[in-house]
């Protein structure tokens, strides 16, 4: 069984190298764009957990049963559990919190670019993040409340824009719609289109 | 992703990301920016580094971590340099499974450096997180702690000045100088620094009023335009 | 905060203004102002005098400390003070920014006063600067600092948390290994 064992983890050298490249993979992206999620990674990281964990069981086992200095072998291990544990952790935690910032700064849809980055999981999370937010903004006033709008203080009621890219057909709020081509410019509500500029899609002029 | 919510046999305690018994040494939180040190993505890093380590003990079964013996177990007086987080595991109180020694950028000899004059030192080469570690080698019963523990905080305070001040000048290669002897920690602060100075510049120009894309949006333009 | 929110709470400080229209008195939340009438000083807040102003509705009357004569005197006290002094404004930077950017004609002077006021500011910084020194290195746990407006509060305040965390940090792990510690 020691044998079985030693081969195996020859071949595993340090243990928490690769969850530590996840965080660092994060790490180096902080000002840049989020990577695509690293499905391969952390499964190799559970892979990792479980050997670790299956290992120290029948050790544990083998020190109830009598066999005397495996305890600092657990002890190592068990480390080694609760480090890639963390990593896992903080990987997750950390992308979920870009995730949800992207919500606050520009807005509820996620385009296909920034999608392709989340995995699966991450996007239902979106989606329900997203639903809980608008159910608590129409709840805190009559009319609801857009507690994701007006960032800065606005100064004024109406905005220039000019169109950045060719969107289409953009309907206002009271129902009169605007047609926002490439490099036509506008003059319109504030409230309105601000969702627009922090998306990319207009430039605020003036 | 379910598999991650498997529980252990043992619950271990995640306030430090330390074996439970242990826990009772309460790290206070990454500072400068750390939102919490068992998520922070620096402390992690931090805790990587790795450290001198000289075992006490015969580890079983475990020898193939010690790439200087081929043996089956890790031999009583082997010596290896160990990440921080399993040097803690395996040292400090009530464990003796190893004994650590400082780092050579934490001795004695760099400390006097340190001391003649800390502004003209590299701490990011010495680091890149060098106060983070510090404090974390800080765990570790060791003569100098109480010495290194001095160190650090005069190092500090020495190098605090010149951060403030190179904080609020305009961007230049001087500039870009400075920072690239600055730690992790240091880098965080200076960045607040500026952030104040520009928002606080662009307002006086009469910009602050102008709507912006958000952050992810000009990442991805200015990645667009490098390509 | 941004200096664009500080600014949103100087807004709210009144200005007198020369309106040239005519108008009932306005009830808003605030309070209540005018009527207006043409050629009849009346006091608003500052936001609404902006906005009146840059829709050509009316003139500011420039504070009586937004002045040439009297901001060369308060440099003067300014520069031989080491610590704050008074000023005649708590949003000083934020009322003088709006009315030189918005209504630049209606203040004598315009360019001496900018420059003036941009004087004071930096003079009030390089002593705020030197405060925040010596309270980190001397490793104080507070500082008190009379007179120092929300704006200038408001740019050192994430600078100087961040670094107090830090300090504290440190100074814990400093204070708490004393050699004699057992374990």
């Amino acid at each position: 069984m020691t044998r079985t064992v030693k081969t195996f983890w020859i071949w595993c050298a340090m243990f928490g190298e690769k969850a530590l490249e996840l965080v660092r993979e994060l790490k180096r992206s902080q000002d840049g764009n989020l990577p695509p999620y690293n499905d391969d990674g952390i499964r190799q990281v559970v892979e990792e957990m479980r050997t670790l964990f299956e290992q120290n069981q029948l050790e544990v086992r083998a020190t109830t049963d009598g066999e005397r200095g495996l305890l600092s072998g657990i002890q190592l291990r068990h480390a080694c559990l609760e480090r890639n544990q963390r990593c896992l952790l903080a990987y997750v935690h950390h992308r979920m919190t870009r995730i949800r910032d992207y919500r606050w700064q520009t807005g509820s849809v996620l385009p296909p670019s920034f999608r392709l980055s989340l995995c699966e999981q991450e996007i239902q999370w979106f989606t329900r993040y997203n639903r809980s937010l608008a159910t608590y903004m129409r709840s805190i006033a009559p009319t609801g409340l857009d507690l994701t709008q007006h960032l800065q203080p606005p100064k004024s009621l109406l905005v220039e824009v000019r169109c950045l890219e060719d969107y289409g057909e953009f309907e206002m709020e009271d129902g009169t719609v605007v047609l926002l081509h490439k490099n036509t410019q506008h003059y319109l509500p504030r409230s309105q289109c601000e969702p627009l500029i922090r998306q990319g899609v207009l430039e605020h002029i003036h | 992703m379910s598999s991650l919510t498997q529980s252990s046999s043992s619950t271990p305690s995640y306030s430090s990301g330390v074996p439970s018994s242990a826990a009772h040494y309460r790290q206070p939180p990454a500072a400068a920016g750390g939102a919490g040190d068992f998520f922070d993505l620096g402390d992690i890093l931090a805790s990587q580094q790795r450290v001198p380590a000289q075992f006490e003990q015969t580890v079983y079964r475990l020898g193939f971590l010690d790439a200087q013996s081929s043996g089956e177990h890790i031999q009583s007086g082997a010596k290896m340099e160990l990440p921080l987080w399993l040097a803690r595991a395996l040292g400090g109180r009530r464990r003796n499974i190893v004994r650590i020694d400082l780092p050579k950028q934490y001795r004695q000899q760099q400390r006097d450096i340190l001391r003649a004059d800390a502004n003209v030192v590299d701490l990011f080469k010495q680091g890149p997180y060098f106060y983070l570690m510090g404090v974390k080698l800080l765990f570790f019963d060791h003569m100098e702690r109480s010495d290194l523990a001095k160190s650090l905080l005069e190092t500090f305070l020495n190098r605090f000045r010149r951060i403030m001040d190179t904080s609020h000048h305009a961007f230049s290669s001087d500039v870009t100088m400075f920072t690239t002897r600055l730690d992790e920690t240091e880098r965080v602060l200076f960045h607040i620094g500026q952030r104040s100075v520009a928002a606080m510049e662009k307002w006086e120009r009469g910009r602050s009023h102008r709507i912006e894309a958000s952050d992810v949006v000009q990442k991805r333009r200015k990645r667009k335009r490098e390509d | 905060m941004e200096p664009a929110e500080v600014e949103f709470l100087a807004e709210k400080e009144q200005i007198t203004i020369v309106p040239n229209f005519s108008e009932n008195k306005l009830y808003l939340i605030s309070g209540e102002f005018g009527p207006f009438n043409p050629s009849m000083q009346t006091r608003v807040p500052l936001w609404l005098a902006i906005n009146l102003r840059q829709r050509q509705k009316c003139h500011i009357v420039p504070p009586d400390w937004l002045n040439v004569d009297y901001l060369t005197e308060k440099k003067s006290e300014e520069a031989a003070e080491s610590f704050f002094t008074a000023m005649p404004s708590p949003n000083y930077m934020e009322v003088s920014s709006l009315v030189l950017n918005n209504a630049a004609e209606d203040v004598p002077k315009a360019d001496e006063v900018r420059t003036l006021v941009k004087d004071i500011w930096d003079l009030r910084q390089a002593k705020l600067k030197k405060g925040v020194d010596q309270m980190i290195s001397q490793q104080e746990t507070f500082a008190k600092l009379d007179n120092l407006t929300l704006m200038e509060m408001n740019c050192i305040r994430p600078f100087l948390t961040a670094a107090l965390d830090h300090l504290h940090l440190l100074h814990n792990h400093a204070t708490s290994y004393t050699s004699s510690q057992a374990d």
